[in-house]
């Protein structure tokens, strides 16, 4: 294991290629976590993403077999891992704990 | 679809993205460029993409790679494959390899052997630390300059100098034995008397045992001894309890209290040191330390914080409490210190060595370099297919550079094999003094590998260079590409052309050396050596050599009345005996001249004629009268047309200083008057001819360190037994040492014998690979144009025209080669070796045509046998078969 640590944009990555639906590749993640964040992504930070992600277990790829629209080129496919979802949701129940602490204190 | 813009595509292309996930990348790039274009316009995808590619350029290697990230491991698992792939290969082409093995370690062999005895003569130095603290101290008065004191000087300067440590030491040779029943040596081992602080200023340090210190100056019994590493290996074979263990020195023995560090060899590779205060020991009965009657060399080790200048006033003072004749003035000097070999010897073994590793590795790897090429062609088709299956040139080039640096570690392993044995042979070759130490150390092994290194990726490169610009899948269409292509020829040409250059170069100057030796022993050296004996009595001298003097007292006329001896005379240096004396004249350019002293006799002993004035009468002998006899070629140099008789030597003759009378202080030599001129002789370095001598009277002082100089008739037998019974008599203790001026002569002009076989076997080797060098490339080329050859023949020509046209493409390098290493040998024989080729002309053109012959000879030999196969070609199968 090489770390349980996920970063911000990591976590929208990994985030995103879990709504995609999982088996889904660079170029969706990258109009996704665009869209949902409304700022300006490049593709390499997304390659960078998930390689890092990959490094650390939370994602795994595979390479898929030739689509006729990339012009036969095969692309590799993440799906997020079982560690990968414990891990994102771990950190959601964090932030919501906290964000609880915050209105029960009274202040928001 | 259309693509990714080309500078897009190019971008990429120099990004960090690896090559094998760049095609998957752009499909990435693409898809987005085109979703962007659709939605947003051309001008919006074209800025998100170069964005992208930005992005790319910037983010570390490891995260751009999409695929599995690239582990050391699995890089190391691709060596190893590719180093498995060159076992298959190499095992599938033994001869090859055989053949560059053998090339490149003994290139690489003798290039280590030089290149160890290189380093332990001037690089590695004497185990002197801090050289440039350590001054020699050189005193100036008159005109004469020295770092010779005598030993009571010597305590003066010490007792003076509070800014720095003065030491002093004194280098000589002794016989030794070391157990008490062995038979003396004969040969004489390398002895220095230091003063006690010596190892202190010389920063040396002991392996066992304890250095000598100023204590053993004062100590009675048996002198203390410290012995060199070299010493203790190859004379006590390492001998565990070497502390305390006692050796003879001469007569005198001595206990062993020390072994120094394994590079101390200070000064001039010393193999043991004795305190300065046990001389007297040694040479005499006297068991006490004495202060030795003696010149000694003084150097310094100037204390921290001091400089120079501080310890220089400092020492000029001390020096003028000491009574001389002329004012004395004190310099420090590092360039005179201890074991500071002359700059400029270093500078010329430097070059010589190095050119011949540098000229030997070039051959050795215009060997392999050949042999892979021709390799190379035949395996166009085999890069072909790696090509054609996606393998990128970088990764061509990595199997054939792994392949040349696994050919390159075997052969270095297999070169430093060669060096230890060759080292040996060589080290008797150059004559290296016995206390050298020439085991390899960390410098030759790193040399080793750096060479290994630049050699294999060198070697393996050419193949990699001579097929770049080609295209790699042409060979798999079945055709070659390479025909019409000159570059790689050039670079074939090249390397044939350096080979057959450094062969020649190496021929010639094998030759040469070998004309030198049988010129030198048939030169004239002025007298007649046959039957002339230099005697060295093997007695001890006693206090101030009373004892010797008094032997040659006696035996001188004892001699003279054995039957059949002709002559007795004695002489400080007999000709051609282990060393000899010179003076360099101070004028430009310089001359050498010979020193000796003499009795009157000498020249007539010798047999050298008396052209003018006269020889010295006993009376000056005794008196040390000023007077002196030199050669011929000496007058005639100074006063062309004129006799010399009463006039003064010229100054620009330096003499050495003097030990005034009692020893107490050095003086300078007063200029002798030329009484008489001798016909010349040659009496030391006979490849120089130098005939340049002044012969000055033996000082009765010296005569304790001359030899006895007989002159046996011609036809008399059984003299020199006679000789050695008499000398036995008069002193029982005598063990004389007859050795045979002739024998001395022979040792001298065999000398670049050595040379001529280290030259002739590097030459011979040279040529070997040359030619199968240029018989592997030939065969290769050839049967590449095997198909233009059928066209040649079916268009009408006859074998005759193909074999020409052939030979001369083939030989045309060979030629090429020759003149420039004739060229290169005019050259080199002039610059540096001219020097040692008395009696020969450098351009001596026999050597220069044998040369060519043979190298001629078998370059079309080597170029004959696949050719002549080529010109037999059957046009219609050839042409069938394509």
């Amino acid at each position: 294991m090489k770390g349980e640590h996920l970063g911000e944009f990591e976590e929208f990555t990994l985030l995103a290629v879990r709504a995609l639906g999982d088996n889904t590749y660079a170029v969706p993640v990258q109009q996704y976590v665009e869209k949902a964040t409304a700022r300006t992504i490049s593709i390499g930070s997304i390659y960078a993403a998930l390689g890092r992600l990959e490094a650390k277990g939370f994602l795994r790829s595979s390479m898929s077999e030739a689509v006729a629209q990339r012009g036969g080129k095969s692309k590799r496919v993440y799906t997020v891992t079982p560690t990968g979802l414990r891990t994102a949701r771990d950190l959601h129940r964090v932030r919501e704990r906290i964000w609880n602490a915050i209105t029960e204190g009274g202040r928001s | 679809m259309t693509g990714l813009p080309r500078l897009a595509r190019w971008l990429l292309h120099l990004s960090r993205v690896p090559p094998e996930t760049r095609t998957e990348v752009s499909a990435d790039l693409l898809e987005l460029f085109e979703g962007r274009r659709r939605d947003h316009g051309t001008l919006y995808a074209r800025w998100r993409l170069y964005h992208d590619i930005g992005s790319l350029w910037i983010q570390p290697r490891r995260f751009v790679s999409t695929a599995t990230p690239r582990s050391t491991p699995m890089l190391l698992g691709d060596v190893r494959g590719d180093l498995r792939y060159a076992a298959r290969l190499f095992a599938r082409q033994p001869i090859i390899l055989l053949l560059t093995l053998i090339g490149l370690s003994v290139g690489l062999g003798i290039a280590t052997a030089a290149f160890s005895m290189m380093n332990a003569a001037v690089l590695r130095g004497e185990g002197l630390v801090d050289p440039d603290r350590a001054p020699g101290i050189v005193r100036t008065a008159d005109r004469s300059v020295s770092t010779a004191w005598s030993y009571r000087e010597f305590l003066q300067l010490r007792e003076g100098a509070t800014r720095m440590q003065v030491e002093a030491v004194l280098t000589d040779g002794a016989s030794v034995r070391t157990t008490s029943s062995e038979a003396d040596s004969a040969g004489s081992t390398p002895l220095a008397f230091v003063s006690g602080g010596f190892f202190s200023a010389t920063g040396a340090r002991v392996i066992a045992g304890r250095p000598l210190t100023d204590t053993d100056d004062h100590g009675a019994g048996p002198p203390p001894i410290v012995i060199s590493f070299v010493f203790w290996t190859t004379k006590l074979n390492r001998d565990p309890n070497v502390i305390g263990r006692t050796i003879w020195i001469g007569r005198t023995a001595a206990t062993i209290v020390g072994v120094a560090e394994r590079r101390f060899t200070l000064p001039n590779t010393r193999m043991l040191w004795m305190p300065l205060t046990s001389y007297e020991a040694v040479y005499s009965v006297t068991p006490e330390p004495t202060p030795p009657n003696v010149l000694v060399s003084v150097f310094g080790r100037v204390l921290p914080n001091v400089t120079f200048a501080e310890a220089e006033a400092q020492l000029s003072g001390a020096a003028a409490s000491i009574a001389a004749e002329a004012p004395l003035r004190v310099r420090l000097d590092p360039k005179v210190g201890l074991g500071r070999v002359a700059a400029s010897t270093t500078l010329a073994v430097t070059t010589f060595v190095f050119s011949v590793i540098a000229l030997v590795l070039l051959l050795a790897c215009a060997n392999v370099a050949t042999v892979l090429i021709s390799a190379a062609i035949t395996r166009e088709r085999e890069m072909g297919v790696r090509a054609a299956l996606g393998a990128s040139r970088w990764r061509i080039v990595r199997q054939l550079v792994t392949e040349s640096l696994a050919l390159g570690t075997i052969a270095s392993t297999i070169g430093l094999v060669l060096a230890h044995w060759s080292i040996p042979v060589f080290a008797t070759m150059l004559e290296a003094p016995a206390g050298a130490d020439f085991a390899p150390d960390l410098n030759v092994y790193l040399f080793l590998a750096l060479v290994t290194l630049v050699s294999g990726v060198g070697a393996g490169l050419a193949p990699a260079w001579h097929s770049r610009g080609t295209d790699l899948l042409t060979p798999l269409k079945g055709e070659s590409a390479r025909d019409n292509r000159t570059a790689p020829r050039r670079l074939r040409s090249l390397l044939v052309m350096t080979q057959a250059a450094v062969s020649v170069l190496l021929i010639v100057l094998a030759t040469l050396f070998v004309r030198a030796t049988v010129r030198a022993a048939s030169t004239d050296v002025g007298f007649n050596a046959d039957g002339l004996y230099a005697v060295w009595p093997g007695i001890d001298s006693g206090p101030d050599g009373v004892g010797i003097k008094a032997f040659w007292a006696r035996a001188i006329p004892e001699l003279q009345a054995v039957p059949g001896v002709a002559a007795v005379t004695l002489a400080e240096i007999p000709p051609f005996g282990d060393g000899y004396k010179a003076s360099m004249t101070r004028e430009q350019p310089v001359r050498v001249v010979l020193l000796n002293r003499t009795r009157g006799e000498y020249f007539e002993a010798l047999g050298l004629r008396m052209l003018d004035g006269r020889t010295y009468t006993q009376g000056e002998v005794a008196a040390k009268a000023p007077v002196a006899v030199i050669s011929q070629s000496l007058a005639r140099a100074y006063w062309p047309g004129q006799s010399p008789i009463g006039q003064l030597l010229p100054q620009v003759i330096p003499l050495p200083p003097t030990l005034a009378a009692g020893g107490k202080s050095v003086v300078p030599a007063p200029r002798p008057t030329i009484i008489g001129v001798v016909s010349d002789a040659i009496t030391a370095r006979l490849h120089e001819r130098s005939t340049f001598a002044v012969y000055e009277p033996i000082d009765p002082a010296s005569e304790i360190f001359a030899r006895l100089i007989i002159r046996v008739a011609p036809g008399a037998t059984g003299v020199v037994q006679q000789v050695t019974q008499r000398l036995r008599a008069i002193d029982s203790h005598a063990n004389p040492v007859i050795a045979s001026v002739t024998a001395g002569l022979q040792r001298e002009a065999s000398r670049p014998r050595m040379c001529a076989m280290l030259a002739g076997m590097i030459g011979g080797i040279a040529i070997v690979m040359c030619v199968i060098g240029l018989y592997g490339l030939t065969a290769s080329v050839v049967s590449q144009r095997t198909r233009e050859m059928g066209v040649r023949v079916a268009m009408g020509a006859q074998p005759r025209d193909l074999l020409r046209l052939l030979m001369w493409d083939s030989l045309r390098p060979v030629l090429l080669g020759l003149a420039i290493g004739v060229a290169a040998a005019l050259v080199a024989s002039r610059l540096v070796l001219a020097i040692m080729f008395f009696g020969v002309s450098p351009h001596d053109p026999i050597a220069f045509i044998a040369a060519m012959l043979l190298l001629i000879a078998a370059a079309t030999l080597a170029v004959v046998l696949p050719t002549r196969r080529a010109a037999a070609t059957d046009a219609a199968l050839v042409l069938r078969d394509s």
